[in-house]
């Protein structure tokens, strides 16, 4: 360990970082202490399992990086009959689930088994999307010579943005839609990203913590477009040019995450975080900053809308003040994939908007909250 | 830090869009505009072709002028004033005098759209209103209608004539209006009609070309089929119950050519699917019914103005939203 200092991460904070010194030497030695002791998945109990799963630190890896060990244990009243493995890749220009699936099927398959196992269920999904059918052939075989006794199947959905999202893709597999202000456990489902399950398996087979984790770097400004295996903490401006070779004269924004959702950050000296799953390199051309035109309600953002909310309402609730109108539309309920804005005429930045004003709402409710006889009292 | 990169643009997700634009949707409405706009220049001539063109360069001057006279940008690029002007031409009779047309425009883009807030912020459907206003100041004027002369032909006293409607609203008969546009039985009457070689307003004769602007549209869903479709059938079931000829109705006057064009006005109309319904079927109800036993032969324009004005309270019937839970029971309480 060298020092301890505050520097930027990818979603435009400064928090404290460590930085450590690696030993190539010690990563060879197999007598090496680094790791902790294997442990088996299915014969442990399961508060072990889950406190492997904790203590090597997996969280979700698609993108939103909540604890795995607690998505793992819903509370008693909520059964959950299905697990869901995540390969339906949740941006468009990512393609790290489907690196993930083809080069480690089994792996996946194993953390689904240990994870089914975990939750007490009979039956598992691996999901992925159409243009990736390729990867079908490979997992089937995996979890034929997987042998744990699991009903997993593999599932194709269709090919849209955002089919990788958790409730998009409960409800393409289930039919079932997860419950307004509920999370997947509500619809019975617990899902996990592929690369989780993939740490998951490594945890209990090789007793590794999350210390690394597939990436795509991609976008038009990326000479060297490809998947690449990274240390979790390794800054992004550090990887050699032959790993990741920038066009330094087109690029004009570096996104950590996808061009829908992910953030767009300052510089090049960030690092790679649990919950990368990409960085795009994006040229002028693929990112054009428009200007923003007049709202001509031609609806068409009723119809990007993923969770059939109605954004140019909830806009102008917004821009009128009535925080509770947009949130009867469904302000709480906007996933922020960004299909509003993307199929906007006029540019308008609706999701930016509806961050804003969730954040506001959760403000003035939580303002409202602690003295809620008040202003009756008030009134009387 | 070292590696700052200068040039680097920093903004909210997503960080691509859609080529599509507010100016190219425009510009596709004026091409789906354009075989109907071109069969009216055919059918009367000059004159349908200087209303046209008068309508289009009122509505761009009067749209500049106004805002460079409350200091806004003009926004004549965006082609709205021009479609604005030009779908209010194509709902004037072709005898219509140069300076009323220019007045409808100029009172369609200034007192509907800009005073209410410019694009994007009237209440009513500009060109309408532009129509709604000429034929309340100059009743008869808005209400001559010719023979169709050809390009080459002039309109006259002599080729004056009555519209469909016009013969059934006198007390007519279905064979005063196979008279009217020069065919012997009922079938070919409404064949005529439908391909649209009869005296009305420049642009709303011919059924057959307003649906081809209508798919045109339709297919790429520049235009949603709701309304249009809950405003021709409700009009046709409307005009049946009141007793009157269902397919008559929906082929003679301007019923079309409003649900195709008018009633699917972004700005105007609501944008909810349940709310564009209720829109049509509304506009289609009250087209029959001011057509039954409203002093005028033709409702569509008040059908939709009408229906303008409740767009906001139909816009609160939303979709049911992913994951919507039933309202809970107030037991708790």
């Amino acid at each position: 360990m060298k020092k301890i200092e505050v520097r930027a991460q990818s979603n435009n904070t400064d928090g404290i970082c460590v930085i450590i010194e690696t030993d190539p030497a010690a990563a060879e030695d197999s007598s090496s202490d680094a790791f902790m002791q294997p442990l088996d998945g299915f014969s442990c109990t399961k508060d072990e399992a889950l406190a492997r799963i904790r203590e090597a630190g997996i969280v979700g890896m698609g993108g939103a990086g909540f604890p795995a060990h607690v998505k793992l244990a819903p509370p008693p009243n909520k059964p959950i009959d299905l697990v869901i493995a995540n390969g339906a890749e949740c941006e468009p220009y990512l393609t790290i689930d489907e690196a993930t699936l083809d080069e480690e099927g089994p792996t996946v398959v194993e953390g689904l088994a240990i994870v089914m196992r975990i939750v007490g269920v009979k039956k598992g999904v691996i999901a992925i999307e159409e243009n990736k059918k390729g990867a079908v052939a490979g997992l089937n075989a995996a979890i034929a010579s997987s042998g744990r006794g699991y009903d997993i199947t593999v599932q194709l959905l269709k090919t849209k943005y955002p089919q990788g999202g958790e409730k998009m893709l409960i409800t393409a597999i289930t039919g079932k839609e997860v419950p307004s202000g509920g999370l997947p456990m509500d619809a019975g489902c617990v899902v996990q990203n592929v690369g989780t399950l993939k740490a998951i398996a490594e945890a209990f087979s090789e007793g590794k913590p999350l210390i690394e984790r597939g990436l795509t770097v991609t976008g038009g400004a990326c000479k060297t477009p490809k998947n690449i295996l990274a240390p979790i903490g390794t800054v992004i401006g550090d990887l050699p040019a032959e790993v990741l070779d920038l066009d330094r004269d087109t690029l004009r924004k570096i996104v950590f995450g996808g061009p829908m959702m992910g953030v767009a950050v300052p510089h090049l000296n960030i690092p790679v975080q649990k919950n990368t799953s990409g960085v795009t390199f994006m040229t002028a051309a693929e990112t054009v900053a428009k200007e923003e035109g007049p709202c001509i309600r031609c609806a068409r953002c009723l119809r990007g809308c993923s969770c059939r909310l109605s954004p140019v309402l909830m806009n102008n609730a917004l821009e009128s003040g009535d925080l509770e109108r947009a949130a009867d539309i469904g302000l709480l309920d906007c996933i922020e994939c960004g299909g509003c804005s993307y199929i906007c005429p006029s540019n308008i930045q609706l999701v930016q908007r509806f961050r804003v004003g969730k954040q506001l709402l959760r403000a003035k409710r939580a303002a409202a909250q602690p003295k809620p006889a008040a202003p009756a009292k008030a009134q009387a | 830090m070292a590696n700052t990169e200068r040039r680097v643009l920093l903004s909210s997700s997503p960080h691509f869009s859609s080529p599509e634009t507010a100016k190219r949707l425009m510009a596709n409405v004026l091409i789906a505009l354009a075989p109907a706009a071109a069969y009216g220049i055919a059918l009367f001539g000059l004159p349908a072709l200087l209303t046209i063109a008068v309508s289009v360069a009122a509505a761009l001057a009067s749209d500049a002028a106004f805002r460079l006279a409350i200091g806004q940008k003009p926004r004549v690029a965006d082609l709205s004033a021009a479609l604005t002007g030009v779908l209010l031409a194509l709902v004037l009779p072709p005898s219509t005098p140069l300076w009323m047309t220019a007045l409808g425009a100029v009172f369609a883009v200034v007192v509907a759209k800009e005073f209410f807030g410019g694009l994007g912020a009237n209440v009513f459907n500009p060109a309408l209103i532009g129509r709604a206003f000429l034929i309340m100041s100059f009743p008869a004027a808005i209400t001559t209608w010719h023979k169709t002369v050809g390009f080459a032909g002039a309109l006259t006293d002599a080729t004056t004539t009555a519209t469909p409607l016009n013969i059934i609203k006198l007390g007519g008969t279905m064979g005063d209006v196979a008279a009217s546009v020069g065919s012997s039985d009922y079938a070919s009457t409404l064949w005529t009609l439908f391909t649209g070689n009869r005296a009305g307003c420049i642009g709303e004769s011919s059924i057959l070309l307003i649906l081809a602007g209508g798919a045109f549209l339709l297919i790429p869903r520049t235009i949603d089929w709701r309304a249009p479709l809950a405003m021709i059938a409700t009009t046709f079931l409307a005009s049946w119950g009141f007793g009157m000829d269902p397919v008559f109705g929906i082929l003679s006057g301007g019923v079309v050519f409003g649900a195709v064009f008018m009633a699917t006005d972004y700005v105007s109309a609501p944008v909810t699917p349940t709310g564009k319904l209720l829109f049509g079927a509304g506009a289609g109800l009250v087209t029959a019914l001011i057509r039954k036993w409203g002093g005028y032969p033709e409702g569509v324009t008040y059908g939709i103005l009408m229906m303008n004005a409740i767009a906001p309270f139909l816009n609160r019937i939303v979709q049911k939203k992913y994951g919507w839970l039933a309202p809970k029971k107030e037991a708790a309480k």
